[in-house]
């Protein structure tokens, strides 16, 4: 219950969070950092599929409701949802994850996490981007903004990890 | 039947990923409908009342630049009169007192305002209890703003010229040519003029105006000038236009009531 409430909490901040002062923070007229990521990325180890997909669905659809695009944000964080699990266990060190643990820099050091964040948030960023765009004709100029946004997104999940979510 | 609850049961995960997923890909492909629809109303009262509080802040800090601003605003505004009230001291001018206004401008704050997005919008804190209804423009001090998508109660959303479902009938101020204006979604300061035949002669730095085609603006309210010109998909210049409204620093617009909107597209609509 009390891990219920605590991740709802975190969910309406990060959100708050993202539309309010991350969506302000525009690095040489196109990139936006997209902080929100940041609550798939750490759910916990043995959260059901099914919970993290829902969660993706929810949390999309808010970013949508709040940056007024219909629906593209939600395929995205929704494909991430679904992959995560598998990109896990892609990642797992050869004895597994230990219990009590969390997909944290403090747990599994910082070049495991790169991995883990950089690969989720790329394909996130992908299909948002191409989705905006919804064409072929600019597809550089986009791939430039993918790659740009992602470093930036997962510059700012991985400072977070210092400073809020320590451990 | 024990197979396809088991089938079920193996793929849950995977089915209820393209479940979601379908929904949300209904949303992108029913795009209009879903900014029409009732989630999204009661969503623009919750974020119109979260941004309005923040805005209050923003606003603050910038009251200096806007001071600035109107003070421009209003010496220009006094200079006009000054020559309006010379042309009406020496001309009889009739007026139909009945129909006083063709165009009133209501004055209105952004609330929200997002510029780095391929689809654009603008948050006003004005809204359907002022009278501030779908398809009515909006102009700031600098030029052309957008026009308003949708409105509730106390608040309305606007598209704004940089917004890829953006579309409007401009002119090139000189020769009177109307071409239609489109944004590409590269940068907030510069949109595209389309649909200009290739024998017209223009040079960079002419002025594009409104064109007053469509019953959303009067005529001749500035929208930017000519930055650059290409002639490369055959009998149609490409030019891009440096807009004059500066859409990351927006704070005090004018939403437009065209009185006689219903009138001519009344007309319009029966001699088709």
């Amino acid at each position: 219950m009390y891990i219920i409430a605590r991740n709802i909490f975190r969910f309406v901040v990060v959100i708050l969070f993202q539309v309010l002062v991350m969506d302000h923070v525009m690095l040489n007229g196109y990139l936006i950092p997209y902080f929100y990521l940041l609550l798939i990325i750490l759910l916990p180890f043995e959260t059901p599929r099914w919970i993290q997909l829902i969660v993706g669905f929810l949390l999309g659809m808010a970013m949508d409701l709040f940056s007024n695009t219909p629906g593209m944000h939600t395929v995205a964080t929704l494909l991430v949802a679904f992959i995560r699990p598998y990109l896990l266990t892609l990642l797992a060190p050869r004895d597994g994850y230990e219990p009590e643990t969390f997909p944290r820099i403090h747990y599994y050091g910082v070049f495991w996490f790169l991995k883990f964040a950089l690969i989720l948030v790329t394909i996130h960023h992908f299909t948002l981007f191409y989705l905006e765009v919804f064409q072929l004709k600019d597809f550089f100029s986009t791939l430039l903004r993918v790659i740009l946004s992602s470093i930036l997104s997962v510059s700012t999940i991985v400072l977070s990890q210092y400073f809020v979510f320590r451990k | 039947m024990r197979t396809l609850l088991k089938f079920i049961q193996k793929y849950s995960n995977l089915l209820l990923f393209l479940l979601l997923e379908a929904i949300a890909l209904s949303f992108i492909i029913q795009n209009t409908q879903f900014q029409r629809s009732k989630l999204v109303g009661l969503n623009r009262q919750v974020t119109g009342y979260l941004y309005s509080k923040v805005d209050g802040a923003r606003e603050y800090l910038s009251l200096k630049e806007v001071n600035q601003q109107l003070v421009y605003e209003n010496l220009e505004l006094r200079n006009r009169l000054d020559l309006l009230s010379s042309h009406m001291d020496s001309a009889l001018v009739t007026r139909d007192f009945r129909d006083p206004y063709h165009y009133f401008y209501m004055p209105s704050r952004v609330v929200h305002n997002s510029v780095y997005k391929q689809y654009n919008y603008i948050t006003l804190n004005k809204g359907k209890k002022e009278g501030v209804f779908r398809d009515m423009g909006v102009i700031s001090d600098q030029g052309l703003v957008g026009i308003v998508l949708e409105s509730s109660n106390n608040f309305a959303t606007v598209i704004p010229i940089i917004n890829r479902d953006f579309k409007l009938s401009v002119k090139i101020k000189s020769n009177n040519y109307a071409g239609i204006l489109q944004w590409e979604g590269t940068s907030p300061l510069q949109a595209m003029l389309t649909e200009i035949p290739f024998h017209v002669s223009f040079q960079e730095g002419d002025s594009i105006i409104t064109s007053g085609f469509s019953s959303i603006f009067p005529e001749g309210i500035m929208v930017g000038t000519v930055e650059s010109y290409s002639l490369e998909k055959g009998n149609f210049y490409d030019i891009g236009v440096r807009l004059s409204t500066d859409f990351q620093h927006l704070f005090h617009v004018n939403v437009i009531r065209n009185y006689r909107q219903e009138e001519q597209l009344n007309l319009e609509d029966r001699v088709r």
